[in-house]
């Protein structure tokens, strides 16, 4: 993926973000939609952005990090 | 065998740029998830509060900051391969652009704490507001920080230095696409 190409994509998963919050979804496959589309965003980001996409075992890393955390968000959302 | 295992590459070399830059990229994520995860741990015990004090940010005005930011990191990512091909002009302009693009997030969040204090909203309205005043003025300072930096390594122009400021760039970049979800959206 080039960084041009990485970019659109970020641009496509911010619109999708912002348009699911208008869309009035709520509720549990709402926070999971929109944490899952800020993981697919960082993940873009660390892997393009920041160069990760040559070093996979550190991005594998990161990814899990992320994937850990992001979960932990769902949780104490869902269990507001 | 102990020559050997010297030989041996850590799994460190393989991390683009400076080590220390990714020591902080690690250490600022580990201090804004912490906040985040605070901030979600706290909105347990008042979620009507927190859903009411939410309305009074500018979502869409946040969710532009997003493409301002995602497209600003565009541009530092750009200015790196620049000054890896010894185009230094070119690779200025980049960094100018990015730059501009920090100032146009920083003007549409400066825009939305004055339509807050305009409301009378601080700090102590809510505890919706503390966190969110202090993870997104956090994240502004760096904001102006990475501005800072960028300046700074466009001067000498060496791909080095521009990696090293652009790291910083994205790690801003990463940190918004995680708060930006949390405090405006959920």
């Amino acid at each position: 993926m080039t960084i041009t190409r990485a970019w659109m994509m970020l641009l496509v998963l911010s619109t999708a973000s912002t348009a699911l919050a208008a869309s009035g979804m709520h509720g549990a496959p709402f926070v999971v939609a929109v944490l899952a589309l800020a993981g697919a965003k960082a993940h873009i980001i660390l892997a393009r952005y920041l160069g990760l996409a040559a070093a996979p075992s550190i991005l594998a890393g990161f990814d899990l990090s992320l994937a850990v955390v992001l979960i932990l968000f769902m949780g104490l959302a869902l269990a507001a | 065998m102990t020559e050997q295992a010297g030989e041996r590459p850590s799994v460190l070399d393989q991390l683009p740029g400076e080590l220390m830059m990714w020591v902080l990229i690690v250490s600022e994520l580990l201090v804004f998830g912490a906040g985040l995860a605070a901030f979600l741990a706290v909105r347990i015990t008042d979620p009507a509060g927190f859903s009411e004090a939410q309305s009074h940010l500018h979502r869409a005005g946040a969710g532009v900051n997003t493409i301002v930011l995602v497209t600003s990191g565009w541009l530092a990512a750009h200015a790196v391969c620049a000054a890896e091909a010894g185009r230094a002009r070119r690779l200025r302009g980049l960094i100018a652009g990015a730059i501009a693009l920090g100032a146009v997030f920083l003007v549409l969040k400066g825009m939305e704490y004055a339509d807050l204090a305009a409301a009378g909203i601080s700090f102590e309205t809510h505890a919706f507001f503390t966190f969110s005043y202090l993870l997104t003025g956090f994240h502004a300072a760096h904001v102006v920080a990475g501005m800072v930096l960028l300046a700074v390594v466009a001067v000498p122009a060496s791909p080095r230095a521009v990696e090293t400021g652009a790291a910083f760039w994205h790690m801003v970049d990463l940190v918004w696409v995680l708060l930006f979800p949390v405090i405006y959206l959920l």
